[in-house]
């Protein structure tokens, strides 16, 4: 063994011909790169089962594929504008049934909000123009998707207000908790109430943008 | 969760749900349960979606929630249920040879919807089959529910948690989200309806077409007025109810190939006697008597009592133990060994993956491990009877991709190589769940061709569906038969090539999708039994 060093052979601490090579026989090379996208493969793969059944399920899946896109679970992302507008896209629009979720079940948080507290220009416009055209127009849902989404941008500037407003609230309200505990027990419950007692969350993530920088590093270290 | 089940329920969530219950699913799967404004914040999306998208996923069962302390509701999503959305064909299908068109129906409108109460079931199933049928024949209501009813009473459809009624007294906020109460004695229990009626036909098409929301608006708020007798009873598919019964049958054409016909026929009776006293996910079923089964063999199979007595302990002394005798009151005791015959199927599965990836000689070496347990490099060449250099080769290349794995026994305690047994292993777990990962990849790769595949035909898929459209228009006001070939020809020989391409080609990925999920269904099942037992 200690003359096989001297000669310059390579010294494995095993016996080689243990795993396959004979002596003298050249061991592969180091192989450097990712192995190829689509490997050759030694065997073709086996045809697929075919039959009644198959062919039945086969259709399932595919009509099952078609139906959930017409479902109103199917939310869609609202579409950029084109610069042409094409007729043929008017008539291509698909009417979905309208989904009413049974409120009863889920969180109260899901509700969609009834009303606006600092009804900006663009969603008066749009609460305008929905009186105007009157009854008819309620019903129709893709009017009402439009418009909550509209609401839903401008809400969101809205409530970084009131998240900056609640907070200093909040802090009011800390001094009051500790004169009077039996004050804040009898609050009447409110939407907006509720929000303020979560706002500790928003305070945690959205406050601090410097925490959140770090945050995650933290909160991974904190879990050990 | 491991990166290829999450690009998985991606791809599905996508396709199912759009892009934006997607980008809310995956990163609740992703980040573990979370309350509602950090959803919004973390996933940049505006609040009123993602409270369109939860309600969306809870609606269909795929995300749960839960008030915590003060009074934060936090949101999961179930990774292995959106997974189950694979298997919605082969659910549906299995209804079908069950209960004929009305249990698909049924099964396929619980699944489309999540959750449903049973009147709107039964309405909507009514009418898509009106619709269906001759003119002038209607579907009645009754012979729906009756379906229903057969269906809740065999376990397939199961009713979903309640929202518990609560006392209209004044006790202070409600809660922020409902508890809802899973009541197990009322599990199955179908509420006393009384629908009467006949399902619906839509009006001809060329009225809905055009002026179909508006029309049908006032005929909708009337009928919402209509109290509804089972409010706030919610039903769903029960997946737990249809995995038995795959494995039911996976097991009966396992005998049947293995033995013959009549064998399987007693196995099956078998598991129909236990399908209701055996819960889903017990190791054995409950003891069967040779009397007891010789009594619920389906009539018109003429064997004797002898017969199946012998056939009885023919399956008994089976290697593979699918049947095993518990006892010998009551002219013997048999039992089947549900969690051995979902062990003895994964390993299949194992082996013939090995015989269709590296040939029939690496499938003997592996066969060959899978029965000694444990071999040694020099015993897997002798009794495998290949040539040594050979051998290695196959050996390696299956313990490179984890079929195989290797035990090291150091002979002293430094794990000199020299002085150390190697001891090759099937460890059949682990070898199942690396499979199984490999399936959920091939699934996702399958997924994105096809969308890749359709993506690159848009604009052609767009045309065909045009031309179609048109002609059904023309034919629909009688048009001659020139113009329709002359609107035909619109998509030129090359075209309607290349499209009969496109829908060869889909189809078969579409097919592989659903074959592959068979093969996840079953190591799933195994390695599930598995984890239960130890």
């Amino acid at each position: 063994m200690a003359g096989n060093k001297g000669r310059g052979r390579a010294a494995y601490t095993f016996n080689i011909e243990a795993v396959g090579f004979s002596r003298g026989e050249k061991l592969p090379d180091v192989v450097l790169k990712p192995p190829p996208l689509f490997p050759d493969t030694d065997y073709k793969p086996v045809p697929l089962k075919t039959g009644e059944g198959e062919d039945y399920m086969l259709a399932l899946k595919q009509e099952l594929r078609e139906t959930m896109k017409r479902m109103p679970y199917f939310i869609e992302t609202p579409e950029e504008k084109q610069d042409i507008e094409r007729y043929s896209k008017r008539y291509m629009k698909v009417y979905k049934e309208e989904w009413k979720p049974d409120w009863r079940r889920l969180p109260r948080e899901m509700m969609p909000r009834k009303k606006c507290k600092k009804a900006d220009p663009k969603s008066k416009k749009a609460k305008d123009t929905d009186k105007g055209t009157s009854l008819a127009n309620t019903a129709d849902v893709l009017k009402k998707i439009e418009e909550l989404e509209k609401r839903g941008d401008g809400e969101k500037s809205d409530e970084e207000n009131e998240e900056k407003e609640g907070s200093k609230e909040k802090s009011k309200e800390g001094d009051d908790d500790d004169d009077d505990n039996e004050d804040a027990a009898e609050e009447e419950y409110d939407e907006e109430e509720q929000e303020e007692e979560n706002d500790y969350i928003n305070s945690y993530f959205e406050d601090g943008d410097d925490f959140g920088a770090e945050s995650d590093d933290n909160m991974d270290e904190a879990t050990y | 969760m491991t990166q290829a089940e999450i690009k998985l329920c991606s791809l599905l969530l996508k396709e199912h749900f759009g892009e934006i219950v997607e980008k809310i699913g995956v990163h609740l799967i992703r980040t573990g349960s979370q309350p509602l404004r950090v959803i919004a914040h973390d996933t940049g999306t505006s609040l009123d979606q993602v409270k369109k998208a939860l309600c969306v996923l809870i609606q269909h069962n795929l995300v749960i929630y839960q008030v915590h302390k003060r009074g934060v509701v936090e949101y999961e999503a179930q990774c292995s249920r959106v997974l189950r959305m694979l298997r919605y064909p082969r659910y549906i299908y299995t209804t079908k040879t069950l209960y004929s068109d009305t249990g698909e129906l049924i099964v396929e409108e619980l699944l489309l919807n999540g959750k449903m109460t049973m009147s709107a079931v039964v309405k909507k199933v009514a009418d898509r089959l009106t619709e269906t049928m001759e003119d002038g024949k209607t579907m009645d209501y009754a012979e729906v529910s009756n379906t229903f009813v057969r269906l809740a009473d065999t376990h397939f459809v199961q009713r979903c948690p309640l929202v518990p009624t609560i006392e209209n007294s004044d006790l202070g906020p409600p809660p922020p989200a409902p508890t809802l109460v899973v009541n197990e004695k009322d599990m199955y229990l179908v509420p006393k309806l009384s629908l009467i009626g006949k399902g619906k036909r839509r009006r001809s098409s060329d009225e809905d077409a055009a002026g179909e929301p508006r029309a049908k608006r006032p005929k909708h708020t009337t009928d919402n007025k209509e109290p509804i007798p089972d409010d706030g009873i919610y039903w769903q598919a029960n997946l737990e109810r249809f995995h038995q019964h795959f494995r039911d049958q996976a097991i009966v054409s396992a005998v049947a190939n293995r033995m013959d016909q009549t064998s399987s026929e007693i196995v099956r009776t078998m598991l129909r006697m236990s399908e209701i006293t055996t819960p889903s996910s017990a190791p054995f079923t409950q003891p069967l008597s040779s009397n007891e089964i010789f009594r619920s063999l389906p009539v018109g199979y003429n064997i004797s009592k002898q017969v199946l007595d012998q056939y009885l302990t023919l399956l008994a002394d089976d290697p593979l133990e699918f049947v095993g005798k518990s006892g010998d009151s009551g002219g013997g005791m048999y039992v089947i060994n549900l969690h051995k015959a979902l062990a003895s199927l994964a390993t299949a599965t194992l082996e013939s993956v090995v015989q269709e990836r590296f040939g029939s000689r690496c499938a003997r070496i592996f066969r060959l491990v899978l029965q000694k347990k444990h071999l040694e490099q020099k015993q897997v060449e002798d009794f495998a009877m290949i040539p040594a250099k050979e051998a290695k080769d196959m050996l390696y290349k299956m313990l490179s991709e984890n079929f195989i794995s290797l035990q090291e026994i150091p002979k002293t305690p430094d794990h000199a190589p020299s002085r150390t047994f190697y001891l090759y292993t099937v460890n059949v777990l682990s070898a199942a769940r690396m499979l199984l990962h490999r399936c959920y990849k091939s699934i996702a790769n399958l997924i994105e061709r096809r969308q890749f595949e359709t993506k690159e035909n848009k604009r052609l898929l767009e045309k065909s569906q045009r031309v179609e459209a048109i002609i059904a228009s023309m034919q629909a006001t009688g048009a001659e038969e020139a113009q329709l070939q002359e609107i035909e020809e619109m998509i030129t020989a090359p075209e309607r090539q290349q499209l009969e391409t496109l829908k060869r080609n889909v189809n078969k990925l579409d097919a592989s999708e659903i074959q592959v999920d068979e093969t996840i269904f079953l190591l799933e099942s195994y390695i599930e039994s598995t984890m239960k037992r130890q």
